[in-house]
């Protein structure tokens, strides 16, 4: 037991009070069988049979010496508040029920159902996966466009001015107008993110991948969200932020997916009476999977990429119909975006420009490779991942701060405001600076500055920085060799990798994968003009496929996907030659980068205090046991309940637990049998809005039996307990539990190993994993909270520390 | 096949028609090596070439000398370029050929489709038309020909005009320097001919925003290669040589409103540091048995 975990921290912030804290309970009078620290919840109320239960397995320890221990606790300097830090756990998310409950009304929904039924299911299912792909097509549509033509005249605009003050003089003017104008924009972008939905912030990715992990993250999936994200996407980009909006495709995709797969809407209060069947956790995660990929293949063209990265994020529950249907929306999505943008560019029906970004073409002939490229190739991928290590090590502490500090959502506004007008203000330094002139050849380039170049040419810096990023992504692909200096790129990669660092976080909807493909073009670029230089113009001078190399690189060092990735970029591109550098160097960038920290978005979703489980358990955890892992005492209800019990359970707000061990007992003596069975909060709360009560049941034997329809019809938002009204008489009454009760609740006994509890846990998706004795009584419970706690850190095993967030 | 022409005719003669249509792409092949080198060729015999028509044979020797004609203008007109003016005459009379030759007016011609343009590997007429359909194209002379391709369409006159009567200036103007001894000194031209550059930039600027609102989504923006080049070449004596065009550069006034904008956000974070509250976390404790005591007892076992 020894060699499990050398070090163990309460919290990273204070190992002194930490050592105080563990010292204590280390001497205290329990020895072994410390008190147990029953939560700020004197009054409690623990029911019978649970702390029978307790009496009955630690016989040592009883309440008042738990009592005693709270109170002395209390006047001592224990660190319950703590700064914020990346070791913690929020009280805020819960678990999404994946598992489904095979009570006696589902059953009976089941033999009512015939096969026929089924098979319509089936089709629904088809029907819904269009419709989110055609849905999530749209979106993309309407995003590109209006960002299109909003960027266009914001563009117009200042470049007018530019040149106007380029001849009168007077260019701080156009400085002014330049940064008020992208201030102004990003304020209103951030004010709908800020005051009214907070969750829309960033990219969306982090989140997602929480709810496919089964987290479920409060306002996740609603079409407020939706609405705020793309309106948000549309001023962040259009506010000239170093940000774009692929990412927070992916977010809409889902939120579409979890929409219509309901068939309703609770925002907006409409309920179309469709896909009621489909009012459950499990098959909204199918969709919202579904969804996903639909975004990604929106966003990039990538069809495959997109069901890559829902199986990369979510993979732990797929099948293969799935994935063909995942497939199926994916199709629809690029399919939609395709013939939508193709109509509006006026070449109708030609379905060749996939994608909000388009990499554009690489011409195989002119841009192959050759294996004495590998070496060079693998060499980028080492920079990328040393880049993203260091992108992420600075917007952790950047994120950090933010938490602590800026949390207020005025300054959250005033924050992305000052990052807009900053960005202007470099992007114009660096333009005004600039020596570099390039002959304006055609209409390339779209905004073309001239500023002090000679009448017919353009200031070079400017197509990087007076251009949406995804325009300058494609112009440092594809601009023939000669159109920037290296000059010019190497100040363009130092400005823009602090200025994206600096932006991601911020209270915006925004995405980082253009970015960091940006970043990464850049320095590419530079790094193949320089090799063309080093070996004199030999055969591997063009510096588009170096560009590309780079910005693969630098976004796997960012983000560290792998397979998916891969697949997108090469989607995105179009190009299936590229495949074999481009994996190479992903793998390398993944490679060096977790060396140093890890991936952006598993250290954002850390930040949050998600307790997000990932793939396996700590290797080192086989030691923990069941027992040590799981909470105890738990709340109890008996088969047959009185209402009062359940009611005073429900609305104890110092244990908000949402499922409760249903025990074999008889009301009137205190003996306890074991474990019949596990009910949600949420059932017991239709149960006393319906008023299933025994003795009414007795009284009027008109009344309709609760079919499954009502408990789906009050998904996904239950209403409070405090809701619910139960009057006197009322609380007097029995409730029976044993038809709506899941009878057969996974449980581990309590010898299980944490390894083994954790893989049935993340495995199954379950919400509530029952500890039982050998004579099948209630221990404990454990939850996701219990399990996401154990985390390999740096010395070892940690334990990371719950709070109220 | 290392077969004599002559032979390969022959052959051409006696075998059945069905057999000579496969070997036809030999067969002409040999005609073009016998046909066109008449001068060192002249010991062989002067074959008439059984399948082409007289009407065809017609039609390929004035494409012959179209295309050399509008080849020789072409590169005459290289620099400076003067393309679309000078060349459109041939250019439309060898389009005109090319049609005669692919789409005919009567019912023969389609055998001189079929035998001039198709029935060899090479296809050099095709290739031929090809090139300068591309090099018409890519010059983009089109878009400064009237619409039947006529003439010149109004609005290049008028570019064409006012581009001669501004070098007019220039040179005027120039002469007037010479005598002055300072090559770098061309303030006369500057001050002088200011007028006439400035409408040209401007209506240069005008055919282009037009000519970009008139094609959809920027396809073929450019205007064509006569204006374009014609206002390169005016733009570099401009900026170039006589380095008329000195922008105000206000560095002061800009380093000064940047470094602002730099530092507010300096600002923003010192306050929020040292003013805002920090956001702190309560801990909840969780109900456990001997959780810590057991993580302790490892960690003091360990150390």
């Amino acid at each position: 037991m020894a060699n499990v975990a050398k070090k163990v921290s309460w919290s990273g912030r204070d190992p002194r009070d930490d050592d105080d804290d563990d010292d204590e309970d280390g001497d205290g009078p329990a020895g072994e069988s410390t008190p147990l620290l029953n939560g700020t919840g004197h009054g409690a109320r623990q029911f019978t049979p649970s702390s029978l239960l307790r009496t009955g397995q630690l016989s040592n320890v009883d309440l008042n010496e738990d009592v005693r221990e709270l109170e002395t606790e209390l006047p001592r300097p224990y660190p319950n508040e703590i700064p914020h830090n990346e070791k913690l756990l929020s009280l805020k998310y819960e678990s999404l029920d994946y598992d489904n409950s095979e009570n006696q009304l589902f059953l009976e929904e089941e033999r009512r159902i015939n096969h026929a039924a089924f098979r319509t299911v089936e089709i629904k299912r088809w029907v819904i996966c269009a419709m989110i792909g055609i849905l999530t097509g749209l979106v993309a549509c309407f995003i590109d466009i209006v960002v299109e033509n909003l960027a266009g005249l914001k563009y117009r605009v200042v470049k007018d001015n530019i040149d106007k003050f380029t001849e009168k003089g007077g260019l701080s003017f156009s400085l002014l107008l330049w940064a008020t104008l992208n201030a102004s924009v990003v304020m209103v972008g951030s004010v709908i993110v800020a005051f009214i939905e907070p969750v829309a912030a960033g990219s969306g990715i982090p989140q997602i991948k929480c709810y496919l992990n089964g987290v479920k993250i409060p306002h996740v999936v609603r079409l407020k969200t939706l609405v705020i994200k793309v309106c948000g996407v549309i001023l962040s980009v259009v506010g000239g932020l170093a940000v774009g909006k692929e990412g927070p495709m992916i977010h809409s995709g889902a939120v579409i997916a979890a929409g219509i797969s309901q068939g309703r809407s609770t925002s907006l209060k409409r309920d179309f009476k469709i896909f009621e069947y489909f009012r459950r956790d499990t098959e909204k995660r199918d969709f919202v999977s579904a969804g996903a990929a639909a975004g990604v293949s929106a966003a990039f063209g990538a069809p495959v990429g997109g069901v890559l990265f829902s199986l990369e994020e979510g993979a732990s529950f797929w099948n293969q119909f799935l994935t063909w249907r995942i497939f199926f929306a994916s199709m629809i999505s690029t399919f939609t975006l395709n013939s939508v943008l193709s109509v509006y560019h006026g070449n109708a029906w030609d379905l060749s420009s996939p994608g909000l970004i388009n990499f554009g073409r690489f011409d195989n002939e002119k841009m192959g490779y050759t294996i004495q490229e590998i070496p060079i190739f693998i060499f980028m991928g080492v920079v990328g991942g040393i880049l993203g290590a260091l992108f992420n090590a600075l917007n952790y502490w950047l994120t950090m701060f933010r938490i602590r500090y800026i949390h207020r959502p005025c300054l959250q506004v005033i924050e992305a405001m000052l990052v807009a007008a900053v960005t202007a203000a470099v992007g114009f330094v660096m333009i005004y600076c600039s020596r570099d002139c390039q002959p304006i050849q055609g209409s390339t380039v779209a905004y073309p500055l001239q500023l002090f170049c000679a009448d017919g040419e353009y200031n070079s810096m400017a197509t990087a920085f007076f251009n949406t990023p995804e325009k300058s992504v494609v112009n440092l692909f594809h601009d023939p060799p000669g159109s920037y200096n290296p000059m010019t790129l190497g100040m363009f990669t130092l400005m823009y990798f602090f200025l994206a660092c600096w932006t991601y976080g911020l209270t915006v909807s925004a995405g980082v994968f253009i970015p960091s493909l940006l970043i990464g073009a850049a320095w590419g670029r530079l790094f193949g003009i320089s090799l063309s230089y080093l070996t004199k113009g030999s055969i591997w001078a063009d510096p588009g496929k170096y560009a590309l190399m780079g910005a693969a690189a630098q976004l796997g060092g960012i983000v560290r996907m792998t397979l998916s990735l891969t697949v997108i970029m090469m989607e995105a591109t179009g190009n299936v030659t590229y495949g074999f550098p481009i994996m190479l160097v992903l793998m390398t960038a993944k490679i060096v980068g977790d060396y140093f920290v890890e991936g952006l978005y598993d250290m954002h979703i850390q930040l949050q205090s998600v307790p997000f489980l990932h793939w396996e358990a700590p290797v080192t955890s086989h030691s923990l046991t069941a027992r040590e892992v799981m909470s105890t005492p738990v709340t109890c209800l008996r088969r047959i309940e009185r209402v009062g019990t359940v009611v005073d359970i429900l609305s104890d707000t110092s244990s908000n637990h949402n499922g409760f061990p249903v025990v074999e007992s008889n009301p009137n003596s205190t003996q306890v049998a074991g474990l019949r069975g596990l009910i949600l909060r949420s059932q017991l709360i239709v149960l006393l809005k319906h008023k299933v009560f025994v003795e009414r049941a007795n009284l009027s034997l008109v009344q309709r039996r609760l079919k499954l329809k009502d408990f789906r019809d009050a998904y996904p938002r239950f209403p409070p307990i405090q809701s619910i009204h139960v009057s006197q008489d009322e609380r007097e009454c029995m409730i029976d539990l044993s038809e709506f009760m899941n009878p057969s609740p996974y449980t581990v006994p309590q010898e299980a190993s944490l390894p083994r509890v954790f893989k049935l846990f993340r495995a199954l998706g379950l919400r509530h994993l029952v500890v039982v004795d050998n004579r099948n009584e209630v221990v404990g419970m454990v939850t996701r909270k219990d399990l996401a706690r154990y985390r390999l850190g740096k010395e070892g095993l940690e334990e990371l520390s719950l709070a109220q967030t | 096949m290392a077969l004599p022409p002559c032979f390969l005719l022959l052959l051409l003669l006696i075998l059945p028609p069905g057999l000579a249509v496969g070997l036809q792409g030999l067969g002409e092949g040999a005609e073009m090596a016998a046909g066109l080198p008449e001068l060192e060729l002249l010991e062989l015999p002067e074959l008439e070439p059984p399948e082409l028509e007289p009407e065809c044979r017609r039609l390929l020797g004035a494409f012959a000398e179209g295309s050399a004609a509008l080849s020789g203008c072409l590169a005459r007109r290289a620099r400076p370029v003067r393309l679309c003016q000078a060349c459109r005459g041939h250019y439309s009379t060898l389009l005109g050929l090319y049609r005669d030759i692919a789409l005919g007016n009567s019912s023969e011609s389609h055998n001189c489709a079929k035998s001039i343009l198709t029935s060899d590997r090479l296809q050099i007429v095709v290739t031929l038309s090809e090139f300068f359909n591309e090099t018409w194209e890519a010059a983009n002379c089109a878009n400064c020909l009237k619409n039947n391709s006529e003439g010149l369409s109004n609005s290049t006159v008028e570019f064409l005009d006012l581009f001669n009567k501004s070098l007019t200036c220039f040179e005027h103007n120039l002469q007037g320097q010479a005598i002055d001894e300072s090559p770098n000194n061309y303030t006369e031209v500057c001050k002088n001919c200011n007028g006439t550059y400035k409408m040209l930039n401007d209506l240069y600027n005008n055919l282009q925003k037009l000519n970009r609102h008139g094609s959809e989504s920027g396809h073929s923006a450019h205007l064509c290669i006569d204006v374009e080049d014609a206002m390169n070449i005016t733009r570099k004596l401009w900026s170039r040589t006589f380095n008329c065009s000195v922008p105000c550069s206000d560095t002061v006034p800009v380093i000064a409103v940047s470094s602002f904008i730099l530092f507010l956000p300096v600002v923003f974070y010192l306050s929020s540091f040292l003013h805002s509250k920090q956001k702190k976390r309560i801990l909840i404790l969780p109900k456990r048995i001997q959780s810590n005591a057991s993580l302790v007892n490892i960690q003091e076992k360990y150390s």
